[in-house]
C-alpha cells in the first residue's frame, strides 16, 4: 500500500509543478493542493492515466478568517483502493472556477448544490439556476457568516412558547410537583 | 328542502357519519415522519380497520397529512395538492415539526407553524408521533367530523386572501394558478 501511495505522489508531482501534497497518515489516502487553473487538468489525469475512476465527492470549505473558499475534490481508484483529495482555494468575494462535468456528469449535481448554497461560479455550467432552495432572497446559507437563526427569525412565523428552552421534563415537574432526582439536574439545563 | 334548516342537519348529521368511515389518505410524504405511516397502515397497527387507506392522486384524498418539516420548495407542491383535493378535505399536522418547527425551528428554509399557511384540523405531537399517537390523531379526527367541527375547508375558502398573503410571503415569484372558488 505505501508503495502505491508513493508512486502515486510521485507521479502527480512530476506531472504537475503547482500540486503541493500535505502529509496524510492514513496509507490510503493522498491529499494534494493544487492552483485552481490546475483543477481540470490535474482530475482528467487521475481519471484517465491513474485509475480514478470515481468521483466520491465534491464538497467546499469555508475558510472565513483567510478570505477565501476551498472545493475539494475526492476521487477513488477501485484498482488501487486509494482515495485522492485535490484541493483548491478560491477568492471569498469572487469565487469562480472551472466546471468540471465534462469529466464526471455527476460533478454537474455538486456544482449546481455549490453554487447555491457557497455562491461559488462555475464557468461554463450549464444548468437552472435553482436547485434546492427555490425563491431563495438571502445569500448562500452555508458561508459560515450566514446568521441562520437570524434569517428564520426574519423570515418565518414562529409559536411562542419555546422561547425559555425549558428542559421539558423540568416543565412536566413544576407542573405536577414532582422532585428531580440529583443525578437528572446534572443534564438540565 | 334543502333550504329547510332542520333537514339539512340531518342531511349533515348522516353525511358526517359517511365521511369518518372512509378517510382516505393522500400517498405524500415530506419529512422524516412518513416512516411512520407504512406500520400503521399494514397489519400490526392495520388503520383500515378504521377506514383509512392510502389514496393514489389528490382528487381521490380526503386527509393531507403533512409529515414532518416543510421546506418552501415542498410548500409549493403541497399547496397545489391541497387545492386540487375536493371537498371533504382535512388536514393533519403530525410531528413536531409542523407544529412549532421541532428541531428544525433555526433552520434557514422550513416553515415553523403549518396553520399560517395551510388549515390543520388536528395536529400530533411527537418527533416522531408513534402509529399508536398517529391512530389516536386519527380518531381525534373522526370525533371533530362527526361533530362538524372539522372545517379547515370552509375556513381556507373563507380567508383565502390571508392564507395566500402568507404564503406569498415566502413564495415571493408565485408561478400558480389563482383559484377563485
Ligand atoms: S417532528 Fe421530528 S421526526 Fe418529524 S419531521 Fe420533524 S424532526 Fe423529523
Amino acid at each position: 500500500m505505501k508503495e502505491i501511495k508513493e508512486n502515486i505522489i510521485q507521479r502527480i508531482k512530476a506531472n504537475f509543478a503547482d500540486a503541493a501534497e500535505k502529509n496524510d497518515f492514513k496509507d490510503n489516502r493522498v491529499d494534494f493542493s493544487v492552483k485552481k487553473e490546475t483543477i481540470p487538468s490535474i482530475l482528467f489525469y487521475l481519471k484517465d492515466e491513474m485509475g480514478f475512476i470515481h468521483l466520491s465527492h465534491i464538497s467546499c470549505v469555508d475558510w472565513l478568517e483567510e478570505g477565501e473558499l476551498e472545493v475539494v475534490f475526492i476521487v477513488w481508484s477501485p484498482k488501487d483502493k486509494i482515495k485522492v483529495f485535490v484541493r483548491t482555494r478560491l477568492d471569498r468575494d469572487n469565487p469562480v472556477m472551472d466546471n468540471v462535468d465534462m469529466i464526471w456528469r455527476q460533478a454537474n449535481t455538486y456544482e449546481r448544490e455549490m453554487r447555491e448554497m457557497f455562491g461559488v461560479q462555475f464557468t461554463g455550467l450549464v444548468a437552472p439556476e435553482e436547485f434546492l432552495l427555490e425563491d431563495w432572497q438571502g445569500p448562500p446559507p452555508f458561508r459560515r457568516d450566514f446568521d441562520t437563526a437570524a434569517y428564520a427569525e426574519k423570515t418565518f412565523w414562529h409559536r411562542p412558547g419555546r422561547e425559555d428552552a425549558q428542559d421539558v421534563r423540568e416543565t412536566i415537574a413544576n407542573r405536577d410537583g414532582e422532585e428531580i432526582p440529583d443525578f437528572a439536574k446534572k443534564y438540565s439545563r | 328542502m334543502m333550504n329547510d334548516k332542520n333537514s339539512q342537519k340531518i342531511v349533515d348529521i348522516i353525511q358526517n357519519w359517511a365521511r369518518k368511515h372512509s378517510i382516505w389518505v393522500l400517498a405524500y410524504g415530506t419529512g422524516c415522519g412518513a416512516i411512520e405511516i407504512p406500520p400503521t397502515m399494514t397489519s400490526r397497527y392495520d388503520a383500515e380497520r378504521l377506514g383509512v387507506r392510502g389514496a393514489a392522486t389528490p382528487r381521490q384524498a380526503d386527509v393531507l397529512l403533512i409529515t414532518g418539516y416543510l421546506t418552501v420548495k415542498t410548500m409549493k407542491r403541497v399547496i397545489r395538492v391541497y387545492e386540487q383535493m375536493q371537498d371533504p378535505k382535512y388536514v393533519i399536522g403530525f410531528g413536531s415539526c409542523t407544529i412549532n418547527g421541532g428541531m428544525y425551528y433555526d433552520s434557514y428554509n422550513t416553515i415553523k407553524v403549518l396553520d399560517k399557511y395551510l388549515p390543520v384540523d388536528v395536529y400530533i405531537n411527537g418527533c416522531m408521533p408513534r402509529p399508536e399517537a398517529v391512530l389516536s390523531g386519527f380518531a381525534q379526527l373522526q370525533k371533530r367530523i362527526a361533530e362538524g367541527r372539522a372545517n379547515g375547508a370552509q375556513q381556507y375558502k373563507d380567508n383565502l386572501e390571508w392564507y395566500r398573503a402568507n404564503q406569498k410571503k415566502i413564495i415571493p415569484n408565485w408561478i400558480m394558478p389563482e383559484y377563485n372558488w
